[in-house]
This record gives structure tokens, C-alpha cells and sequence, in this order.
């Protein structure tokens, strides 16, 4: 089948299936049912063994009448790592909820000690007969309130060399011993959470791959946490953070009475440039055949929006001036332009900082040298902290 | 958001490669260095070799002798001749002069030139900036007077691209009823040129001493000045594009030192200092390419936005290709700054590319003005 099949089909099965009025579960059931939950994976895992690009065909689809359901496929990172790395067993038990919505799952990954050097992680996992006894504390948990599961990385063998001795669990959230609690972030808001774990248990049959293997099932599941950003980048509606539109600093120059002011005229056309050719960088990425440029230009993409994005809010406070001092709803534009100034920080921070992601860029892309590592082959408990 | 594609097609790619072959034999860093010796700069011989892969004819129209190619097709070609440093009055004679025939509308001088300068029979160039800009002025103070029939020039003009290999020189001139292009030949009495010592040797530049010197008017009065905006804006689409292969090819020798200089028993690509250096080199380069290659797709397709979008991009590929050439330098250490080695060859045309069609500066004021128009 082509993809315009495809496009017929699914759009032949929403327009005598979809009724908004339905309710949730029962919707989620039939198209669980039908195969368009997970339309890339194999028949005989839930799926229709469709493309990529049929798969985000049909998500598309359902996107564009309304429809929830579709596209777990690239969205579910809990079950597209079991879908590749688990057991039989463990996909049966643990995917179908999943994909019908009926369970939550969130990200138990980095500590307060283990940021831009993730394998330096220091929550352990201790064997108990048929379970995991996990103890230490996790940060930047979005959705931790609301997860049935976190997918957690812990230490089972300190022993070994750092990255040797972790391991990767489906651990169950709901269990005395663990907490949540907020983070309050410099913008005011809370997106994210602290998880702090004391003595809870996840069992041995929710092990992702073997003990001290966890760093392998990790990369995997961090590379479908990069292909969904990719995704969400490419069809973010909520522009205002993302792109800034190009007009709006000329737009808010001229409301603050200071598009006549030749500086300011000259930040506008900067930061304007920086947003334009980042457009053209990516419209190059993905006209392009040559897949060395692409993966270049995907690359820089993150370190050219932090530096859209703060370059924005530092011509922004240019033009609003003495109104970046005030905040608050009775001052709405100074309250906007601070808003955004700190949450730059978000992409320059967030998802791996700007300096870490120029050594990966440095290293992957350009082929320099790594940083010579002393404690390569050290166990970890050896190492300094 | 313009939907244009940059895509190169496959001629386009074959064409890159000739262009990147003839070049790598023709115009090694030695030849350039004995170019920037002299003071015309033009290899005859890498003259005839373009001539004859029509590259001096790229953008001319089938009617008059050239290959009719388009705006990416020269794009494709001024980035190879742009990583090279490639010495020559290619940009004057083969670029600049025809978009201004053109746009001049005046066919019967199109006739006459431009299969001339196809065959590589006519080396010309225009004269547009006087004193103290490189950007056209509104009113040159340069004055064209009516002698009977034909025309007589007085005054000054200066950064005229390859003057002392010229043959023709266009200039742009006042007369009480409007600018205009004047048609004045090397041998003229009443020219004088001089060479300006010029800080980058690889791109010749001097200057006219015009005194009541005898012209041919070129199109109407009146219309030079958009002919001559017309054609510097067609032009700069070359330009940007030689910045970003300059730009390419700097961030690349920075990369490849940075991998084989070891100091402190490592290679100094494994210090983040110089690292991120070079991740900010490819940022810049990358970004300049784009950009030069999305304005030459937009001018192809006639893109509305195109004019806003060549100042942004010709600011912004001034500014990166000067950014990249001066880190490269700071990222070769010592050996950088030495005259033996090519680094700063780069940092020498940066800088001049950065003024030679109009400053960053003024690209950017020239992007808010009309963007303010439209909205």
C-alpha cells in the first residue's frame, strides 16, 4: 500500500468511526482494536507494520479531525522501549495500557549530582528476593503527579565503571516512598518535579534488559525522546517561545516609540537574522539529500534557538526599557519580556546544556578528539564526588 | 515563510564539482599568492579555462552568448570560487556588468557586450562608489554634460572593482534630469585610474579620475539608479555565496588543525576552549551557507520577500565569514599569525567583502526599512 492508500484508509475508518461523543475509553479501544494506536510496529505487536511516514500519516490524520489515539508509536516512550527491549512478557503486561491511555508513564533520569554527566547517577537499586529496593532522588520530572510509571535508571554494581553498572526499570510510582515536589523555576512556574525515593520497590520482572545494561536500553530510549522533540519542534502551534515571529520586534519597537532609534533598528535586524537563518538552516536540512548535512544542521539547531531566543528577549529589553524592571498583570509587556529572558534558559539548559551539546557537535559532527577521560576504567565507587 | 527549495539538482552538483576541480588545479594557494603580488590580479590562463566551462557566460542570457543560468546555478559557483580565494574579475566583469546591461534595458550595448565578455574577449567593470561609501551615493557628484550627440564625465570615482584590468568602465553619473550609465573605455583621454592599496590582495580594487572625459550613455537618463540597485542586488547574490565558502572553507582549516596539533599531549581539538570555538566556526559557516543558497532560490523564483531577505543575509554572512576568519586565526595559535601562512588571507577578504557592496550596518537598516514598508 502507498502512502496515499494509507491516507484514504485511515480517513475512511475516522469518518465512520470518530464520534467526539464517544466515550474516551471506548474510543481508545477501538482504535487500539483497528491497529492506528501504533501504526509502525508489527502486526503481531498492536500494529498495522506501516512506514514512518504512513505512521505519521495516520497521526496526522487523526490530528486533523480531532481524534486522540494515534501516533504512540513516537509519543510513548515507555512502550517504544519495550517495544525494542523488552521481554515478551513484559510488552503484553506492560504496552497495552499503555498505548490506551490508560496508564501514565514519566522520566526518572537525572539527579541533583548527575546532569550533564548522566552515567554519574547515584540512585541505587539493591536485590531483594524478586524485587529492587531503589533509594536516592530524581529531578526534572514532568508529569511525576500523575505517572503510574517512571522509567528509572539506577545503580546495581558500583564496582564496575560507571556507565557498566546501571540498570533500567519500569518502576511503579504509586508506592509509599516515593514524593513529589515541585520546582519552583526562576520564571515562577512549576513544570517540573522533584522525586525523592526512599526504600520502594520495583520487581525484578520490570528489569528492561540485563543488570548493568541499563546505560544501552538508556541511549535507546533517549534517542526516541529526541526523535518526539523533533517532532514537536516541527509541528509546534504554540509559537510564542519557539519562533519568534519576524515582525514582532519592528511591531514592538514601534508601540514602545523607539523604531525610529537607529541601535535598536540595528538589534531588531540581528536578532531577526539570527531567526531567519535558522529557518534556512532547517529548510536546507530537510531538502536536502545528503545525510552528513542533514545531521549537521539538526545539530545546531538546538545551540542556534538558545541563542535565538535569548538574543530576542535581550533586543526585547532594549526596546521595552525602564518597563523590564516591573512584572505582574498590571504590566504586561515588562512581565512578557522577563518572562522570556528567563526562560531561555529552558532550551539552553534543558535537554543537555548549550556547552555539553557543542561537545557532542564537536565530536560527532566535526570528528575532534574527546576529552581524555582518567576514570575510564576506575570502579565507580572509586570516583571523586 | 517562502517555500522556495534549495535543493541542488544534479547539474547543479556536477557543475560544483567542475568548478571545485578547475579550481583546486588553477588556483592553489601559491597562484594566489602570485596574484596578490600583482596589480591586476587576472590569470589569463584560469581566464580562458572559465571562459570555456561557460562560466563567464553563466548568467547571460542564451540571446547573447551565455548559458542563461539562474541565480543558484551562480550561487553554486561563487562558493567554490570564494573558498579559494580565487583571483580575477570575475564578480565585475562576468557578474556585476551584465545584471547592470540588463537591467539597463538598453539591448543594443547587450549585443554588442555581453557575447564579448561570454568569450572571455572583454575584461569590464562598473564604477558606482565615490568617496567615503561603498554603496552608490543618491546623487553622484560625478556630472555627465551633453556635448552634441555624445557625453562628456567629471569626477571622481573610487572602490571600483578590478579598474587597472579593465577594458570598458560602466559609471554611474548626474545629469540635471536624473543618474545614468555611461559607457567609458580604458583608452579614453581625460581617464586616469590608480590601484588603492587595499588590504585584501586577492580582489583588486582602484579608483577614477574622470575630467571632462569623453562617454556613451548607456539605457535612458534617469534610470540608472535602480539599473545599478537592480544589479548590485543580483550581484550580492554571488557575493554572499563566495563569503559562505570562504566561511566554509576557514571553518575547516581551523577543524583539521584542531585535530592534528597536539599540545599538552593531546590534540588541542579535545580542549573545550577550542571545541566550542570550532562548533561556533560551523554554527556561523553553516548558517551563511544557508542563507546565501535560500536568497539565490528566492531571486529564482522571484520571491516577494527576496530584497529583505539578501539585506538580512548579506549582513549576516558579512558578519560570519568575518567571525570565522578571525577565530581560525585565533585557533591556529602562532602560526597563525604569521604571513606564510593562509588564515589571514581569509580575515583580508572577509573584511573587504564586508564593505564592498555596503556594510552590515547598512543591510540591516536597509531590512527594517522595508519591512516597516509592508507592515
Amino acid at each position: 500500500m502507498n502512502d496515499d492508500d494509507i491516507r484514504a484508509e485511515v480517513r475512511g475508518w475516522l469518518a465512520e468511526n470518530y464520534d467526539p461523543a464517544l466515550d474516551r475509553a471506548e474510543w481508545r479501544r477501538r482504535v487500539f482494536e483497528a491497529g492506528w494506536t501504533v501504526p509502525s510496529w508489527e502486526p503481531q505487536w498492536w500494529g498495522r507494520g506501516l512506514t514512518d511516514t504512513q505512521s505519521r500519516i495516520v497521526a496526522a490524520e487523526f490530528a486533523a479531525v480531532g481524534a486522540p489515539g494515534s501516533g504512540y508509536d513516537r509519543a510513548d516512550m515507555m512502550a517504544c522501549t519495550l517495544h525494542d527491549l523488552g521481554t515478551d512478557e513484559q510488552k503484553h503486561r506492560l504496552i497495552p495500557p499503555s498505548i490506551r491511555g490508560e496508564t501514565r508513564w514519566c522520566l526518572l533520569y537525572s539527579e541533583p549530582g548527575a546532569g550533564s554527566d548522566l552515567a554519574g547517577l547515584r540512585t541505587r537499586a539493591d536485590r531483594d528476593g524478586d524485587d529492587w529496593i531503589i533509594n536516592g532522588q530524581k529531578v526534572w520530572t514532568s508529569f511525576a503527579k500523575t505517572a503510574d510509571y517512571g522509567l528509572l535508571v539506577a545503580r546495581t554494581d558500583w564496582d564496575v565503571p560507571k556507565h557498566k553498572g546501571i540498570s533500567f526499570f519500569i518502576f511503579p510510582m504509586r508506592q509509599p516512598g516515593v514524593e513529589v515536589r515541585p520546582i519552583h523555576q526562576i520564571t515562577g512556574e512549576s513544570e517540573f518535579n522533584e522525586v525523592f525515593i526512599t526504600d520502594a520497590r520495583v520487581p525484578h520482572a520490570n528489569l528492561v534488559g540485563e543488570a548493568g545494561g541499563g546505560w544501552g536500553v538508556l541511549q535507546l530510549a533517549l534517542a526516541y525522546e529526541r526523535r518526539l522533540m523533533g517532532d514537536l519542534a516541527r509541528t509546534a502551534r504554540s509559537s510564542r517561545d519557539l519562533k519568534p515571529d519576524a515582525d514582532s520586534l519592528i511591531g514592538m519597537a514601534r508601540a514602545a516609540g523607539v523604531l525610529a532609534d537607529s541601535s535598536i533598528r540595528q538589534e531588531i535586524a540581528r536578532a531577526d537574522a539570527y531567526a531567519a537563518v535558522n529557518r534556512w538552516n532547517t529548510q536546507r536540512a530537510k531538502t536536502t539529500t545528503d545525510r552528513t548535512e542533514a545531521a549537521t544542521l539538526m545539530a545546531l539547531g538546538k545551540i542556534a534557538m538558545s541563542r535565538i531566543l535569548h538574543e530576542t528577549a535581550r533586543v526585547q529589553t532594549g526596546i521595552v526599557g525602564s518597563e523590564s524592571m516591573l512584572t505582574g498583570a498590571e504590566n504586561p509587556i515588562g512581565d512578557a519580556v522577563t518572562f522570556r529572558t528567563l526562560n531561555a534558559y529552558f532550551t539552553s539548559i534543558g535537554g543537555g546544556t548549550d556547552q555539553i551539546q557543542r561537545n557532542i557537535v564537536g565530536e560527532r559532527i566535526l570528528g575532534l578528539p574527546k576529552e581524555p577521560e582518567p576514570y575510564r576504567d576506575s570502579a565507580f565507587r572509586d570516583l571523586p564526588h | 515563510m517562502s517555500a522556495v527549495t534549495s535543493v541542488l539538482t544534479e547539474e547543479q552538483s556536477d557543475l560544483r564539482d567542475a568548478v571545485a576541480n578547475l579550481l583546486a588545479k588553477r588556483s592553489p594557494e601559491a597562484q594566489v599568492r602570485r596574484l596578490m603580488s600583482e596589480d591586476t590580479g587576472h590569470d589569463p590562463g584560469l581566464w580562458a579555462e572559465l571562459g570555456a566551462m561557460g562560466l563567464l557566460g553563466l548568467i547571460i542570457p542564451t540571446e547573447f552568448g551565455g548559458a542563461g543560468a539562474g541565480a543558484t546555478d551562480l550561487a553554486v559557483v561563487a562558493e567554490q570560487m570564494g573558498r579559494v580565494l580565487m583571483c580575477g574579475p570575475y564578480l565585475s566583469t562576468a557578474v556585476l556588468t551584465p545584471y547592470l546591461l540588463l537591467a539597463s534595458g538598453d539591448t543594443a550595448e547587450c549585443a554588442e557586450v555581453l557575447p564579448r565578455i561570454a568569450a572571455g574577449e572583454l575584461i569590464a567593470t562598473v564604477a558606482f562608489a565615490e568617496t567615503g561609501s561603498a554603496r552608490p551615493p543618491v546623487h553622484p557628484a560625478t556630472t555627465a554634460s551633453a556635448d552634441g550627440d555624445s557625453w562628456v564625465l567629471t569626477g571622481e570615482k573610487t572602490f571600483v572593482l578590478d579598474a587597472y584590468t579593465a577594458e570598458r568602465f560602466y559609471v554611474t553619473a548626474q545629469h540635471s534630469s536624473g543618474t545614468a550609465i555611461f559607457a567609458v573605455e580604458r583608452s579614453t583621454p581625460g581617464l586616469s585610474i590608480a590601484p588603492l592599496t587595499a588590504v585584501d590582495q586577492t580582489r583588486k580594487i582602484g579608483q577614477l579620475t574622470l575630467s571632462t572625459t569623453a562617454a556613451r550613455l548607456i539605457g535612458r537618463v534617469g534610470s540608472g539608479q535602480s539599473a545599478l540597485e537592480t544589479a548590485l542586488d543580483n550581484a550580492a547574490v554571488a557575493l554572499i555565496a563566495e563569503q559562505a565558502g570562504g566561511a566554509m572553507h576557514a571553518m575547516q582549516m581551523a577543524t583539521d588543525y584542531a585535530r592534528v596539533r597536539h599540545q599538552f599531549g593531546r590534540a588541542i581539538g579535545s580542549f573545550q576552549a577550542i571545541k566550542h570555538m570550532c562548533v561556533d566556526m560551523l554554527l556561523e559557516a553553516q548558517s551563511a551557507y544557508s542563507a546565501a543558497r535560500h536568497v539565490a532560490a528566492a531571486f529564482d523564483a522571484g520571491e516577494p520577500d527576496r530584497v529583505a531577505d539578501l539585506a538580512l543575509a548579506q549582513a549576516y554572512c558579512s558578519d560570519a565569514f568575518v567571525f570565522v576568519a578571525a577565530t581560525n586565526i585565533q585557533a591556529h595559535g602562532g602560526i597563525g599569525f604569521t604571513w606564510e601562512h593562509p588564515a589571514h588571507l581569509y580575515l583580508r577578504r572577509a573584511r573587504a567583502d564586508a564593505q564592498i557592496f555596503g556594510d552590515p550596518a547598512w543591510h540591516r537598516e536597509r531590512y527594517v526599512r522595508l519591512k516597516e514598508e509592508n507592515s
